[in-house]
């Protein structure tokens, strides 16, 4: 589960990590109180989840209350869908830093990585200057110990105080990443601002789903999904994906759909959906086929190989959304696996081809998109 | 023979009075499996498909030595279990659990690591050797996809490994020991740890892995292959080449993250280090007659 910006910064401010005074808007009409409490230059944030909000225009600047109220209203009324804005303090910046905390599963240890070359992407750091990125294992059992927080910040060229401030916050980083079950927990940038405080100026805290039963505090809600079939899918427990193309996958098993998915790209087709019909939610075929119709594909796709979620089971199930639903697009099918006879009766019953190869299946949905643009 | 797991191997349950404990010990017992015995705390005196029940592991081990244990226990208790059987003495342990906690994870793998012990999964379907023994749940009667062979294969995904090894299977070729080591994000084993035993497995004359993005598993493999530690042909079936970045795909492990991930990085890797790698599942069967037809 992705944190807004907003609530990673509250975490920081209750673990003792220096954040901008800051102040958080839903409409432009709140814009007067909010740069009243956050005082001139500010800084303007829309609160998405998604990466690139600097490109896409969604963080602005403003030195006037006018400036600040047509930034918020831009960025409120933009076509990205925008819920909520972050009113900040704008930093006087000397340097900016990168800090980030995850998980490095070849080790089995926590894995804090840093570099000077803060503000930008670590992708791009790591590919073009990989030496200038610090890297220190943390064991869990043992926590993480000063001398590696001095190592880190000693190895970020620090000054002595900048060294002695820094450990502390990372020490509390630290233990926050292991108070939420945090994935991952970055600053970019942190800021070293003029008179040598350090200020995160972004974060990003990430908690393991896996671990969302021991993490009360924070609940899914709509403004954390792109789209509301993929938060309706959430909330089944019928995990959803939506794209820009054409035909709906419905497939059993994350390895499958990501190989289906490959296909249909090799083919010159495209993907409108991704919706997880196997495991557990093979038996909830109508409810899967009522997401489909919401992501308006113009064709679908149902590959499964059922060894233990059986394929007659999946084919009963997909044969009852059929009939419930009646979908105007038409439905390929590639269903193999444990009572495969029954499963073909099943489906020539609606009056469905059973196909058993998958490559088969995938070429005839890419046929039928191009039939249906025609 | 086969690696991790052949007939003889004394395998332990944990978890074994569930429904899915015992619906699948009596399918491993029946595949000849050597169940010696089962922990359930409370159910101690009990008997699933005539397989003795304790309320420890170590109660269990004390009276039937086990050499691996396998686990059908919730993910939220799956660091327990796995304690407790590293705590008697297993050395071989398999948890199919999906959704173990991150930070869990981590734990587990560092004191598997310490004490020597292979923990394979979670997320998995567990390990089967083909007409020997199985440990998870594997409909061994579907003969297309579970027939035995000199093929051994290596998987991240369930759904896959049956496309995949039918096309083996069609080929003509069978499975001599099929590793799942699940679609997590921090599997507790990697495939580069698996691919010595299958490097000194006489009867497996190749390997398939079956990967996809997200991770360092592949290109670990490629470096394994470099270094001359695996040195038999080797196939691998990866998925996800055209995804998204910074999308999860389905799996907890399927996501490219700071750079690292790309199906693209694992082929250069791979190809660079003198495997094939297949696009499609079709392809592996073609590329296991070439490099096997050669090897004479």
């Amino acid at each position: 589960m992705k944190l807004f910006e907003y609530q990673a910064k509250d975490l920081f401010e209750e673990s003792d990590i220096p954040v901008p005074r800051r102040s958080l808007i839903s409409d432009a009409s709140e814009i007067d109180g909010a740069v009243e409490e956050v005082g001139f230059p500010c800084v303007v944030k829309a609160q998405v989840l998604r990466g690139g909000r600097g490109k896409a225009g969604l963080i602005q600047f403003a030195s006037t209350r006018e400036e600040a109220r047509t930034k918020a209203e831009q960025i409120l009324g933009s076509p990205a869908n925008v819920p909520s804005l972050l009113v900040e303090q704008a930093l006087n910046i000397d340097k900016e830093i990168y800090l980030s905390i995850t998980a490095d599963p070849v080790s089995g240890s926590a894995l804090i990585m840093a570099s000077a070359e803060g503000g930008v992407e670590i992708e791009e750091v790591a590919r073009t200057m990989p030496d200038r990125i610090i890297m220190e294992r943390v064991k869990l059992s043992e926590g993480l110990l000063p001398f590696q927080a001095r190592n880190v910040m000693f190895g970020l060229g620090l000054d002595a105080d900048g060294v002695r401030t820094g450990s502390a916050m990372l020490l509390n980083l630290y233990d926050l990443f292991r108070e939420y079950d945090a994935e991952l927990v970055e600053i970019n940038p942190l800021v070293v601002t003029g008179d040598g405080a350090l200020v995160a100026a972004d974060g990003k805290v990430t908690i393991d789903d896996s671990s969302l039963h021991r993490q009360g505090r924070f609940t899914l809600g709509r403004e954390y999904f792109e789209s509301d079939v993929e938060y309706e899918g959430a909330m089944e427990g019928i995990p959803c994906l939506k794209f820009d193309g054409k035909i709906g996958l419905m497939c059993a098993g994350a390895g499958l759909t990501n190989v289906i998915y490959d296909l249909v790209n090799y083919g010159g087709g495209s993907v409108a959906s991704y919706i997880e019909f196997g495991g557990p939610n093979y038996r909830k075929a109508v409810k899967a086929m009522e997401l489909m119709m919401r992501t308006e594909p113009k064709v679908v796709l149902v590959v499964t190989f059922g060894t233990i979620a059986r394929a007659d089971v999946i084919a009963e199930g997909l044969v009852d959304a059929i009939e419930q639903l009646k979908p105007e697009f038409p439905v390929v099918t590639a269903i193999r696996g444990t009572g495969e006879e029954k499963t073909q009766e099943l489906l020539r019953g609606v009056g469905l081809e059973p196909l058993t190869d998958t490559e088969e299946a995938v070429e005839r949905a890419i046929e039928l998109t191009t039939e249906v643009r025609r | 023979m086969s690696v991790v797991l052949d007939s003889s191997t004394r395998v332990l349950v944990q978890g074994i009075t569930g429904r899915e404990g015992s619906f699948w010990t009596e399918h491993m017992v029946n595949y000849g499996t050597n169940v010696v015995a089962g922990a359930t705390p409370g159910r101690e005196g009990q008997e699933v498909h005539g397989v003795p029940v304790f309320h420890t592991v170590r109660r269990a081990a004390a009276e039937f030595p086990a050499d691996a244990s396998l686990l059908f226990v919730p993910p939220r208790f799956a660091k327990d279990a796995i304690y407790e059987a590293l705590d008697a003495g297993i050395k071989t342990v398999v948890v199919l659990s999906e959704g173990i906690p991150l930070h869990d994870a981590l734990q587990i793998r560092r004191a598997a690591l310490s004490e020597g012990a292979m923990v394979i999964g979670g997320n998995t379907s567990g390990v089967i050797s083909t007409g020997e023994a199985m440990m998870g749940f594997f409909p061994y009667w579907i003969e297309r996809v579970y027939r035995p062979g000199r093929i051994g294969i290596m998987t991240r995904s369930g759904s896959l490994t049956n496309e995949v090894t039918a096309q083996i299977v069609k080929a003509g070729f069978g499975a001599s020991t099929l590793v799942g080591v699940g679609g997590d994000s921090v599997p507790l084993t990697r495939f580069a740890e698996v691919l010595p035993m299958f490097e000194a497995d006489p009867e497996t004359d190749a390997v398939v892995i079956i990967g996809e993005l997200g991770g360092t598993m592949e290109e670990e493999v490629a470096e394994a292959i470099e270094a001359g530690i695996f040195t038999k042909p080797l196939v691998a079936s990866l998925g996800g080449r055209t995804a998204p970045k910074g999308t999860k795909m389905g799996h907890a492990g399927a996501i490219i993250t700071a750079g690292k991930g790309t199906v693209e990085d694992k082929v250069a890797a791979l190809t660079g280090a003198g495997a094939l790698v297949a696009d499609r599942p079709s392809s592996v069967g073609e590329m296991l007659q070439s490099v096997l037809e050669k090897v004479g």
